[in-house]
């Protein structure tokens, strides 16, 4: 059976990634990425290098761990690399892993490998399909594995804060015979205020998170001959597009994955938009505008040098940049002035740095707040859309003048959804900080 | 053996538990001895001179419920009642009642010996007498031995305790009364793990040399709330308490003298409660406040004995008396006794069912401080519900339980028996999940049909119950049916009174759900045969009913959203040590709580996610098996 790979830890940016291979060639894979690898003990983490096999520069500093079969979580010979979790660190080690002889797994490949091996029963499978999916302490441990402590930290930094004013609420409430501070209504709204427009904005942040998650997909459209392949060849760093000086060379649309500043960007190419009567370059057309449907950003190619053409209208919403290509053939500045662009050329390759950081900007664009800390995780966003909900009640109560014991009501669970996320607050912990704060004891 | 009386339960200790566990036991049916150090201080109030409190009352109240006596006995001798948080919704308001401490003994006395099957006998436990886990009786003192089929322990502080002032020390139960020594030694020896706790109490003071003058009057209620759903009127003549504070000069004096305190000096090992510090803890840990409230708390009509809440302290007796001369008002003030701390064995409650019995011997209930808690009110609940179940248990009958959505009891129970206790437990109303569902005045509909099932609760009781479950529906319905259409001349006149717009037909129940709506407007707009008729507390009940209804419905949905597998059952005989990837002190803990689902093993401390997930992964493949 061959040798599968995949990247166990969710994509995006984390302190940790974890890339596992099961199968056979496990152990002589992860051998050819360390040379330090000759003594390795099974069920013992050992510290090792990853080199570029070309250079010999170091890649990455990783922990591997090998646990041999039957012993396994799948029951075949298993090896974990635990590397910095930067997607382009991740997709190196990937790709040195395939070129050595692994494939990418197939989802859920693993559970379905330790089924096939008796590790554990269909209904255990189910159950830990369950478990992942369920708002367990499990996941919620593994979730605050996986990303390394950046977002539990911001969401500490909440939690805290919803906690203080819950321990205002509810020692007014508890000890109402104590001679405690008057619970301050204006304080409170403005706190609770404050968190909940960090939460929220935490939770928009999940639109540029899932990019980052699944890859962001970008479509090169224009007219026919503007040289949209050639870009994508530039782009991509490789003669994968086949350039002529035809119009209509490209028929079917074509896409390679790269990496733009450490985020994953699947770039296609596409048949230039034109009427045309050839059946093939039809078929090419449509699948280009689904490509543009699909797509999360739009490089809409121009000629530097044509005066009359406009860039292509294509009637959608999605961002996109305007590439005037070509400058290279342009010695004047007789450009179309109508028309606002990154001026590059995919010849001699000026512009193109900028037309990678416009990319990047446009990814960016209401991210800025959360100094790149995205919610790439569906469940994440869930509950953080929960926990603001709970807040905006709370608020609403609050201004209603309700009484405490029901503002408290969806404060404590929105500090819930926040625990399903990095772990749970107890009463006993809410008690706690009010014994602290407060000196209690009629 | 020959035992010299024979009985069906024995309930040991006269306390706030044991008083309890005796009338449910004997009441059930079932002939019941309560054994007691000294038949004149039974329903002896060791510390504050009071009952209920937030929360709290809601634990009376629900006593009351299921027919225990706790609440008649402090109605006939409170001094002087308040229902707290009033400007709070009504989840949160609780009665609270100072009692004239003497009246109190007498009247639970009074109650108890006109109990049939209840028989009152002078003792000192030293032994049980177990034979192959199972107990059959106790050993007494004076070498008399008891025969029966229950035991309920309800030790109280006597357990081992050890009484504390300033560096000296001494053995004693509550100050006065000996410690109950070798009847610790005989629960250690029966294999329960036995820890050590902490309480103290503060000085009392003469109430002829106070200058009341100095302090502020804190009156009770104009119409005062009784615990007792069987109360018409209160009998006892109303007092009030006093309100004052400590003062720098004070606080200066305790810091002084720290190395006095046991507390300090390192002599006290057992855990006192946070939330009822001593006054050096007070000076100690909240060292920038200037002064910290007292209340002057009359301890009954008959005596000048004055209760100083607020001013716990295991400070040397001399000590005591010079502080109390620092406060204004007490300049000249004599101490009649000094105040002191007391340290206490206690059984791990982990070793006890829902029903409060100990899963190491059939037939023995624990209740009360020797479970780790703290409080008359969480005493007298665990003794009814350790009474109820020593009796049903001698009857063959199934054990009675009381889950936390349904009670304020079921939360405590469950908490202590699940979690065990690392300070003395109290009740809080935040560690009821459900506590806009359990109100102090909703808990007769909540428990009183368990008390009638189980037969607690008598039959003009019983009427009463169904006569105000009666009214309230009827008042619902008014509620629903009662409209104000825009043609009707009230609903112009209501709605500049309420400056909104009603809409065209709005009924009464909407729009007494709306903000400045007051009960009383709602009385106003009620038909008149029921306006006339109408029962205040009623109408409060059916508007609390209406105001949580909406946060009731969310909430739960809420919870339900959030552990969707908290109701997996976990079979009874499940091996917990055979479930692979469990490490030894997971299967301990699993073990001693035994979790009956899948939420209960969520909440037991100490369980990793890693442990949880396993048990899920294994409880879910089961459930798909069968």
């Amino acid at each position: 059976m061959s040798t599968i790979v995949a990247l166990s830890t969710p994509m995006g940016r984390a302190a940790i990634a974890v890339v596992r291979l099961s199968g056979s060639l496990s152990l002589s894979i992860a051998k050819g990425l360390c040379v330090e690898l000759d003594n390795v003990k099974p069920r013992c983490a050992t510290l090792a290098q990853i080199r570029y096999p070309p250079t010999g520069e170091i890649l990455d500093e990783v922990l591997i761990s090998f646990f041999k079969g039957p012993h396994s979580v799948t029951g075949e010979d298993v090896v974990e690399i635990s590397c910095h979790g930067s997607p382009a660190v991740v997709r190196q080690i990937l790709d040195l892993t395939l070129h050595l002889g692994a494939r990418l797994a197939d989802p859920g490949e693993f559970t379905l490998r330790a089924l096939s091996n008796r590790k554990i029963n269909l209904s255990q499978a189910e159950a830990i399909r369950d478990l992942i999916a369920a708002q367990t302490q499990a996941a919620v441990k593994q979730a605050s594995r996986q990303i390394g402590g950046e977002l539990s930290t911001r969401l500490d930094q909440f939690k805290d804060r919803l906690i203080k004013v819950i321990v205002l609420l509810e020692s007014a409430l508890e000890f109402v015979e104590d001679d405690l501070p008057l619970t301050e209504v204006n304080l409170i709204e403005e706190q609770l205020g404050e968190v909940r427009h960090g939460i929220n904005g935490l939770a928009q942040s999940y639109a540029a998170g899932r990019l980052l998650q699944e890859g962001v997909k970008v479509a090169i459209i224009g007219s026919p001959n503007v040289g949209k392949s050639s870009l994508f060849n530039r782009l991509v760093d490789q003669d994968r597009a086949i350039v002529t000086p035809l119009p209509g060379t490209t028929r079917d649309t074509l896409s390679h994955s790269i990496d733009i500043g450490g985020v994953p960007v699947v770039l296609t190419d596409t048949a230039g938009l034109r009427e045309t009567n050839d059946g093939i370059e039809r078929l090419g057309i449509e699948r280009t505008h689904k490509t543009i449907n699909d797509a999360d950003v739009v490089l809409n190619v121009l000629e530097c040098t044509n005066q009359t053409e406009g860039a292509l209208d294509h009637a959608t919403t999605i961002p996109s940049i305007i590439v005037l290509n070509k400058c290279d053939l342009q010695v004047s500045s007789h450009g179309p002035k109508h028309q606002e662009g990154l001026r590059v050329s995919a010849l001699t390759g000026e512009g193109l740095d900028t037309l990678r950081a416009a990319i990047l900007q446009i990814l960016n664009r209401g991210n800025v707040e959360h100094e790149g800390l995205v919610i790439t995780n569906a469940r994440h966003y869930n509950l953080l859309n929960c926990a603001t909900q709970g807040l905006d009640e709370a608020l609403e109560l609050i201004r209603r003048r309700a009484s405490e014991e029901l503002i408290v009501v969806p404060l404590n669970n929105a500090l819930k959804f926040l625990g399903q996320i990095t772990g749970e607050i107890t009463t006993e912990d809410i008690l706690s900080q009010i014994f602290s704060t407060f000196c209690i004891g009629k | 053996m020959s035992f010299d009386e024979n009985f069906d339960v024995i309930v040991i200790g006269a306390g706030h538990a044991g008083c309890e566990a005796a009338s449910a036991a004997a009441r059930l049916g079932t002939k019941t001895a309560l054994v007691t150090l000294n038949l004149d201080l039974i329903g002896q109030m060791s510390c504050n001179p009071a009952i209920g409190g937030i929360a709290k009352g809601h634990l009376v109240r629900e006593v009351d419920a299921l027919g225990g006596i706790m609440g008649r006995v402090i109605d006939r001798t409170g001094i002087q009642f308040r229902l707290l948080n009033r400007s709070r919704g009504p989840a949160v308001q609780s009665p609270r009642a100072q009692a004239d401490r003497t009246l109190y003994r007498n009247e639970m006395r009074r109650v108890l010996e006109a109990t049939p099957h209840l028989s009152l006998r002078q003792g000192k436990v030293v032994d049980l007498v177990v034979r192959d886990r199972v107990v059959h009786g106790v050993e007494l003192e004076d070498g008399r031995l008891f025969g029966c089929k229950a035991v309920v322990v309800a030790t109280g502080t006597f357990l081992n305790g050890l009484i504390h002032t300033g560096r000296r020390t001494y053995s004693g139960g509550r100050t006065g009364e000996p410690a109950s020594i070798e009847l610790a030694d005989a629960l250690k020896r029966i294999g329960f793990p036995v820890g050590r706790l902490k309480t103290g109490t503060p000085p009392r003071l003469d109430g002829r040399t106070i200058d009341w003058d100095a302090f502020e009057p804190q009156p009770g209620d104009k119409t005062p709330v009784p615990f007792s759903f069987s109360t018409d009127s209160l009998e006892q003549t109303q007092i009030n308490c006093y309100i004052g504070y400590t003062n720098t000069t004070v606080h200066q004096a305790i810091q002084n003298n720290l190395s006095e305190s046991p507390l300090y000096s390192g002599k006290i090992q057992g855990i006192g409660p946070r939330y009822c510090p001593s006054i050096e803890d007070k000076v100690v840990k909240f060292s920038d406040k200037s002064r910290h409230q007292l209340f002057l708390e009359p301890e009954g009509h008959d005596t000048n004995e004055v209760y100083l809440n607020g001013f716990s302290t295991s400070l040397p007796a001399e000590l005591q008396q010079e502080l109390v001369r620092m406060i204004p008002g007490l300049e000249e003030t004599k101490i009649i006794r000094p105040g002191y701390a007391i340290e206490y064995d206690f059984v791990d409650p982990r070793e006890l069912g829902p029903d409060l019995q100990t899963h190491r011997v059939s037939g023995l209930f624990h209740a009360g401080q020797i479970n780790g808690t703290t409080g008359y009110e969480e005493a007298a609940c665990q003794g009814l519900i350790a009474g109820i179940n020593a009796g049903l248990h001698t009857q063959g009958r199934a054990p009675f339980r009381l889950r936390r959505e349904e009670a304020y009891t079921g939360v405590l129970i469950e908490d202590l028996i699940k979690q065990g206790v690392d300070e003395p437990y109290r009740i809080f109303t935040s560690r009821a999940e459900y506590r806009l569902a359990l109100r102090y005045d909703n808990a007769d509909a909540r428990l009183e049909s368990y008390g009638r099932t189980l037969g607690l609760v008598g039959d003009s009781d019983w009427e009463r119950f169904n006569a105000r479950q009666t009214r309230l529906s009827v008042l619902r319905k008014a509620l629903e049916t009662t409209r104000f259409r825009r043609t009707d001349p009230d609903h112009a006149a209501l709605q500049s009174q309420l400056d909104s717009d009603l809409g065209d037909s709005v009924s009464l129940g909407q729009l007494a759900k709306r903000q400045g709506v007051t009960a009383d407007l709602v009385r106003d707009l009620l038909p008149a045969h029921l306006r006339i008729a109408l029962v205040r507390a009623d109408l409060e009940s059916v508007l609390a009913d209406s105001l949580y209804d909406g946060y009731l419905q969310s909430q739960k949905q809420v919870i339900e959203r959030l552990y969707h597998h908290d109701g997996l059952r976990i079979p009874t005989a499940l091996p917990f040590r055979g479930l692979s990837g469990l490490s030894n002190e997971v299967v301990e803990r699993l073990e001693r709580a035994r979790p009956q689902t899948f939420g209960e093993a969520r909440r037991i401390p100490g369980l990793t996610p890693a442990a949880l997930s396993t048990l899920l992964v294994h409880l879910s493949s089961q459930q798909k098996a069968s």
